[in-house]
């Protein structure tokens, strides 16, 4: 059946529950939520390490210094100590900040906005454009993400932004069903149906209706995909294929650990912690957000 | 029937954080008694139910008593008031798709309930379900203990829900707008089987709705309410036929009736002015009083309900010989 | 057969909307994978229609049609047979002009006022919209201000959102949305069954008045036969995809032929039968 008489019959909705419900207001909402203060404070203190390693770092984490060869953590000058080739951990960490965030909010961005442009199409073309968007959004979900990944880095490439482009490719089959299902829940409302009515076009719709009242979805969804790029960005270096030196990233470093890891263990627990800080901060930013931007939402997914 | 008491609710505050939704409710129900509660949306009257029930969502906290059974619901745990939902008291929703559980078949679901509060065996409770069925007049009750809640239409799904409410003899039987969500031509059998249910069972009622001419068919006794505040109460025939609060008066008023063809084209409906306010831009004082043509300085102080067999609370109530209904 | 009794306009003159002989089907999902594609017969061999300033309403229970035969009405969907005509023109054959003014002058209020304005757009934005939409030269400012007036709102709600509205204030903006490109139709789908009993009176009465005021053509579909006899002059009743019955509201509630209307009749609950304890007999 058509969506628009589909629109017309979820339109129905019962009669008690119309008066205006009482919200504490979003300021207020914020505050009670202890996983979105959290989550803010340790993403902001992840994104300031990142931007204080573009102008300041302790010391070049590329620079080898076989003097100072594993050296334990709070020594002089090394405050994480430093690695089997004697350069700094603190910095390299803070330089894999920066790796990390540029990968993984590159993609995350660029997966939203690609994701956005077909999840909007799909819900709103024609049903032979609309099928063929979400059959070919199946079959890229029905390929590991990480095998794909890996095989379009060693074609392409290892780097930073071939790191990107390979997990952006993973990204956007996700984003497309889930701004599809927004848009098809938004397109169902009466506010749409009645700018049919007086005329609106397709297009008209979808970027002053829908758009702004999905928003809120695609901050969240930002959000939990920046922090599954972190990871799945971790792994490709960690296995060789995503970045590699002068560049520094944390999945690099794990694997550099990986082999003094018998001589010492806190090497591979930097950037292991790093990767578990950065990851848990912004699921509980994207789980906050969700609670406070889009409550309905919460019980979808969960 | 005794004239036991088996719903005593004491100043009853539901309230989030500072927004007070129901404010100093008292009423009781004796066994037997059939109450309507009405109200318009934001009058507080679900939240009530769901107050006495045990179910207000996580937010809302409540103050005051509701003795039910010589204990006070509001202090038993959620474990003793389960074991009680359904066997001393028990409730029918105004949206049984949601009430049910969708992935389990209703049959089943019927019988979940007769098996949790009775030791019966498991053949004896589908007979139980089957016996409800068929008084429920729902058709092919045997295929229909398979059925899944989707896979019926509405007024099948309500008269399943009210199957489930009676199973087990409940004192009390809640009832919050259980026909709203039904075609009009569905309501008047389902409340006629929910009628017929209460009668045999000399269960209670509480009945909920914003529809009048429900709480007229189906209750002796009924409860206005407004603002999170009772603002008239007495027996149905009394209230609906000489109102003295104003309010109770606009409702009744506002009503389109078959007596109102008569004047097709000529009259209008008359209306209460405005809206129900926003809980949190509530009046001091008399809820109604920015609504109502009577309002005085004086009412900004709250009134109590007075009066004899029908009780109102309102400073300048109307004569109580001012017929409306049939005018 | 289509019964059409009881027509009070005048024979010879045009209706300003009106669906002749309007059948709608719908192609059912496949039950297998090469199975036929069932068909559902919404709407059989439908005549409806409205004479200028007259206000119909049309009844029925859920599913009885009445709102395939509402998206027929607006234009939202083209019947399978038959012909849906504005001005006596075939609404589906007008030329670009043609069909512009068609959307301009059949305008609809739905039914759910919470769902029918954008939550993120304040009233005043919500309001030009069919303005802009429409391409109509006039003063936006001047015509939100006189529709407003006309169902009476001030203009202080203009910067608002509609969260901070009741619903029968709601249900009024909306009202003043489809009044904005000055329409000749309004065609309400069950305007007042999401609105609180007091705020329902307010709303048919505003409707009232407009069609008297304003020499609006209304349609108002329901499923409560008080509420439509209340508004209206004509009632047609659907049943089963056909109507069954039309006449003058009095006279289908005291002498219902079609057995539709004397369902809907016998479901009407009144207080006063409540009271005499006869409601549910």
């Amino acid at each position: 059946m058509s969506s628009a008489a589909e629109g017309a019959m979820t339109s129905h909705e019962l009669a008690s529950g119309g008066g205006p419900v009482p919200t504490g207001g979003v300021g207020r909402r914020v505050l009670g939520n202890a996983s979105l203060v959290v989550g803010v404070v340790m993403t902001v203190a992840l994104v300031a390490v990142a931007a204080l390693s573009l102008v300041w770092t302790p010391a070049d984490p590329n620079l080898a210094a076989p003097a100072d060869r594993l050296l334990p953590a709070g020594s002089h000058g090394h405050l994480l100590g430093t690695d089997a080739l004697g350069r700094d951990i603190a910095s390299a960490l803070m330089v894999g900040a920066r790796t990390s965030i540029t990968v993984a909010a590159g993609a995350a961005l660029l997966g939203v906005v690609l994701g956005t442009i077909s999840g909007l199409t799909a819900a709103a073309a024609r049903p032979v454009v609309s099928e063929s968007i979400m059959r070919g959004v199946d079959i890229l979900l029905a390929m590991p993400g990480i095998v794909f990944a890996l095989v379009l880095a060693a074609t392409v490439g290892a780097g930073v932004g071939s790191t990107i482009f390979a997990l952006t490719v993973f990204f956007v089959p996700s984003f497309t069903r889930v701004v599809r299902a927004a848009a098809l829940r938004v397109l169902a409302e009466d506010y749409v149906t009645a700018a049919e009515l007086y005329g609106r076009r397709k297009v008209f719709i979808l970027a002053r209706h829908v758009l702004p009242n999905i928003f809120s979805v695609l901050i969240v969804q930002f959000t939990l995909y920046f922090a599954a790029g972190i990871l799945t960005e971790a792994g490709l270096s960690y296995l060789g294929v995503g970045v590699n030196r002068p560049a520094v990233s944390w999945g690099m470093l794990l694997k550099e650990a990986q082999d003094t890891v018998g001589v010492s263990g806190p090497l591979a627990i930097w950037p292991g912690l790093a990767i578990v800080f950065a990851v848990l901060g912004l699921n509980m930013l994207g789980d906050g957000l969700r609670d406070v931007l889009d409550p309905r939402l919460r019980k979808r997914s969960s | 029937m005794t004239t036991q008491t088996v719903l005593d609710v004491r100043g009853l505050v539901v309230r989030r954080d500072d927004l007070k939704a129901v404010r100093n409710v008292d009423f009781q129900i004796r066994a037997g008694q059939r109450v309507g509660l009405v109200g318009e949306s934001g009058a507080g009257k679900s939240l009530t139910a769901l107050a006495v029930m045990g179910l207000l969502q996580p937010g809302w906290t409540t103050e005051g008593q509701v003795l039910h059974d010589n204990v006070d619901l509001t202090t038993i745990s959620d474990r003793e008031f389960s074991n009680r939902r359904g066997r001393t008291v028990s409730m029918v929703f105004q949206d049984p798709l949601s009430a049910l559980n969708p992935t389990k078949r209703v049959g089943a679901q019927v019988s979940w309930v007769i098996r949790r509060h009775t030791k019966v065996t498991r053949d004896e409770a589908r007979a139980r379900v089957l016996d409800l069925f068929k008084q429920m007049h729902l058709p092919r009750p045997e295929q229909l203990l398979r059925a899944y809640p989707h896979e019926l239409s509405g007024g099948q799904r309500q008269r399943v829900m009210i199957a489930m409410a009676i199973a087990c003899y409940p004192q009390l039987i809640i009832a919050d707008e259980p026909t709203t969500a039904l075609d009009v031509t569905v309501q008047k059998q389902v409340l006629r089987l929910l009628d017929g249910a209460v009668k045999d069972r000399g269960s209670a009622l509480l009945m909920i709705t914003h529809d009048l001419p429900v709480i007229a068919a189906m209750c002796d006794y009924v409860m206005v309410m407004y603002g999170g505040r009772l603002v008239e109460q007495g027996p149905v025939g009394e209230v609906f036929r000489s109102p003295r609060h104003p309010y109770t008066k606009g409702l009744l008023e506002s009503q389109p009736t078959l007596d109102n063809i008569e004047l097709e084209g000529t009259t209008r409906l008359p209306s209460i002015r405005g809206s129900v306010p926003p809980l949190h831009a509530m009046p001091t004082g008399c809820p109604f009083r920015t609504r109502c043509d009577r309002a005085t300085a004086q009412c900004e102080i709250v009134p109590e309900l007075e009066g004899d067999t029908s009780q109102a609370a309102c400073w300048h109530p109307l004569d109580a010989h001012s017929p409306v209904v049939g005018a | 057969m289509t019964a059409r009794t009881a027509d009070t306009a005048a024979t010879d003159a045009v209706p300003i909307i009106a669906a002749r002989g309007v059948c709608q089907e719908y192609k059912l999902a496949r039950k297998s994978l090469f199975g036929q594609r069932e068909r559902l017969a919404a709407l059989q061999d439908v005549d409806f229609h409205a004479m200028p300033g007259e206000a119909v309403g049309l009844v029925g229970e859920s599913g009885s049609g009445k709102s395939t035969l509402t998206r027929v009405l607006v234009g939202r969907e083209r019947p399978t047979a038959g012909v849906m005509e504005y001005e006596g023109r075939d609404v589906w054959s007008l030329d670009g002009a043609g069909r512009r003014q068609f959307r301009r002058s059949v305008q609809v209020v739905l039914q759910n006022p919470r769902s029918s304005l954008d939550p993120r757009m304040t009233v005043g934005v919500s309001l030009v919209q069919p303005l802009r939409a429409l391409h109509i030269d006039v003063d936006p400012k001047a015509r939100v201000r006189e529709v407003l007036e006309q169902v009476g709102l001030g203009v202080d709600v203009l910067s608002k959102y509609p969260h901070e509205f009741s619903g029968g204030q709601l249900q009024r903006i909306a009202i003043a949305r489809a009044l904005m490109p000055h329409p000749k139709v309004v065609i309400a789908d069950e305007p007042v069954s999401a609105l609180d009993v007091s705020i329902q009176a307010q709303v048919l009465n505003l409707l009232k008045d407009l069609v008297a005021e304003l020499g609006l053509t209304l349609v108002l579909i329901a499923h409560d036969l008080s509420v439509v006899a209340y508004t209206t002059s004509r009632v047609a009743v659907m049943s089963a995809g056909r109507i069954v019955e039309t006449g003058r509201p009095a006279d289908l509630f005291r002498h219902p032929t079609a057995e539709a209307t004397q369902a809907l009749v016998d479901s009407v609950l009144t207080v006063e039968k409540g009271l005499e304890g006869s409601a549910l007999l």
